[in-house]
């Protein structure tokens, strides 16, 4: 048995449009948020969840995480049906969502963790030791007695980690948490998940559009579109079926003589620098570097594989996204 | 207890985040001051110019005023979470963040709010309750407190009730702010004053199905020696659970309600 698994998962919204002149009823329009969507879990595993806006990512989250009843469709997280057994089920989960606080605005974050602990009946010896390992970690320790409207965004977002890992939860959801944070915090925040999925052996479920948080943290990930599930394994087996082109930058000393590129590739021209594009498929490194070096003499040469949003763009293109 | 105990924790932290702004603090309550002191104003008016309502003196009227404010001020004071924006919690997705956590729905909404600036009305209504008494010299007496004590606790279940009518509709994405704003704002303006003084549609608004004349006005008459409508004895005692009552109802109305929400959901 995996820790969670979602057996054919259906969920619909019903929208109701505005009412058109002329007519004494509105329109309803039913939203298709999830249809027939499987997968298994392992305990410890870190999954990337990626598609684009309005795909069902957040449904399928809230599913999970107990805000939410399917119309059909089983699910299991740790033996618990979440929307059924929701008081047991939340005990063992954290969310972290990257858009919206959940602790207490006004107050030192100190007084937020304390009332979690009343919340969640943490024993005062447990929650001592876990707030002492979190602020640790986190790099909370001097900022416990700030309230969080007075603290940095990437420092809001440590703190709302904090306080979603507080209880000790066996599975932590996360919707886009790095959303809007400098370079700096990303690193921190991503190194320490990597550290608490590995020494707390937590379940995290990342729910993102930062192609770079998934390549750095997660084995899996989860592809999904339009409420189905379209890809479901490793990122680099999933980028290799998109990841079909080059790109080289090169300066010559003069002028060069680029006629003879063939028509398979594009060319583009800024200032001093030529960028080419081409498949290897077609047309393989070696003849293309030979072509360039015939065309004059190269002053400086770099080989680029295709940026991750691009492919994830091209990806969500082909698959009519 | 453990409820008990998460919901005094809660206020005490809602108290300190609302004592961040001292200076608005003040000047809201100061407000609020003046506000209810006008309302308890236009009871002394109409005293001056008629002396009296029926069969209630001045002193009764002012009792009445300040059954009704003590109420509900509490109510507003410590079941802000509910009487509060509650269509607010659902648009901002903080009802979400209560279904995370492993307590009842209600205990969250219930803790998410405090409204300390009213203490400046339940001091209007103080105010006026202990003038009333003066005025139409009641004696106190061991069972008249526990008449007064269960009229003050029921009202506010009621008040809740009441307010919890709203909550459900927001649920159900219906904009009902003024329908039901009729008979919670609405009620406690009416039944400042005795419900014999209105007319019979008003009367069975009141009497049965917002029945803030049941649970605050009998007592009070009772307490002030003048049953109303003839209700005394035990009777009395019986009437305010009507508050118990209705709260029961709207509660289990609301836990429907949040299994609504959680199978349609934002």
């Amino acid at each position: 048995m995996h820790f969670i698994e979602v057996e054919h998962l259906n969920k619909s919204f019903t929208v109701r449009k505005k009412r058109e002149k002329g007519r004494f009823l509105r329109e309803k329009s039913i939203i298709h948020a999830l249809q027939d969507v499987s997968f298994h879990v392992d305990e410890g595993e870190l999954i990337g969840y990626i598609g684009p806006n309005g795909a069902g990512k957040s449904t399928s989250v809230k599913i999970l995480s107990g805000i939410l009843t399917p119309d059909s469709g089983r699910a299991s997280v740790g033996g618990l049906t979440p929307w059924t057994d929701r008081k047991t089920h939340v005990q063992h989960i954290g969310v972290v969502f990257g858009q919206r606080m959940q602790l207490w605005w006004d107050v030192p974050i100190i007084d937020s963790y304390r009332l979690l602990k009343d919340i969640y009946k943490v024993q005062k010896g447990a929650f001592e030791n876990r707030l002492e390992e979190l602020t640790d970690a986190l790099d909370l320790k001097n900022l416990l007695a700030t309230p969080l409207r007075l603290m940095s965004l990437g420092q809001r977002m440590r703190a709302e980690l904090c306080g979603s890992l507080l209880h000790s939860p066996r599975l932590l959801f996360l919707d886009e948490p790095t959303i809007g944070l400098d370079a700096v915090s990303k690193l921190k925040l991503r190194e320490f998940l990597l550290k608490e999925n590995r020494e707390k052996g937590t379940t995290v479920l990342l729910t993102t559009h930062d192609m770079e948080d998934i390549a750095a943290l997660c084995q899996r990930v989860m592809v999904l579109g339009h409420g189905k599930k379209l890809y479901d394994g490793q990122l680099p087996e999933l980028l290799s079926r998109y990841d079909t082109q080059r790109t080289i930058h090169v300066r010559y000393d003069a002028p060069p003589d680029l006629s003879s590129l063939p028509e398979s590739c594009t060319l583009q021209k800024d200032g001093d620098n030529f960028i080419i594009t081409y498949e290897p498929a077609r047309i393989p490194t070696s003849d293309m570097l030979s072509l360039l070096q015939k065309a004059g003499a190269m002053q400086e040469m770099t080989a680029q594989s295709q940026n991750v949003d691009l492919l994830i763009a091209r990806m969500y293109r082909e698959m009519d996204l | 207890m453990n409820t008990l105990k998460l919901y005094l924790h809660s206020m005490k932290v809602l108290l300190k985040s609302q004592m961040q702004y001292p200076f608005s603090f003040c000047l809201q309550t100061l407000a609020q001051i003046v506000m209810e002191a006008g309302e308890m104003l236009a009871v002394l008016l109409i005293v001056n110019r008629f002396q009296a309502l029926n069969q209630w003196t001045g002193g009764d009227l002012l009792f009445f005023f300040g059954m009704m404010s003590i109420s509900f001020y509490l109510t507003e004071c410590f079941g802000r979470g509910i009487t509060g924006n509650f269509a607010a919690l659902i648009r901002s997705g903080n009802l979400d963040t209560f279904f995370l956590r492993p307590r009842g729905i209600m205990t969250q909404v219930l803790c998410h709010a405090i409204d300390p600036r009213r203490i400046g009305c339940i001091a209007v209504g103080v105010a006026a309750l202990v003038l009333g008494c003066q005025q139409s010299q009641v004696q106190w007496n061991g069972m008249k407190i526990f008449l007064f004590t269960e009229a003050i606790f029921f009202g506010m279940l009621l008040i809740l009730g009441l307010f919890l009518i709203e909550a459900v509709f927001a649920v159900h994405s219906v904009k009902s702010i003024e329908l039901v704003n009729a008979v919670t704002y609405g009620g406690r303006s009416a039944c400042q004053y005795p419900i014999d003084a209105y007319p019979g549609p008003l009367r069975v608004l009141f009497g049965t199905l917002a029945p803030f004349a049941l649970v605050l006005q009998v007592p009070s008459a009772v307490i002030l020696g003048k049953p109303l409508l003839g209700i005394d004895g035990v009777a009395a005692f019986l009437c305010p659970l009507s508050g118990l009552v209705f709260f029961v109802i709207m509660y289990f109305v609301f836990q429907k309600a949040m299994k609504f929400y959680r199978s349609t959901g934002s």
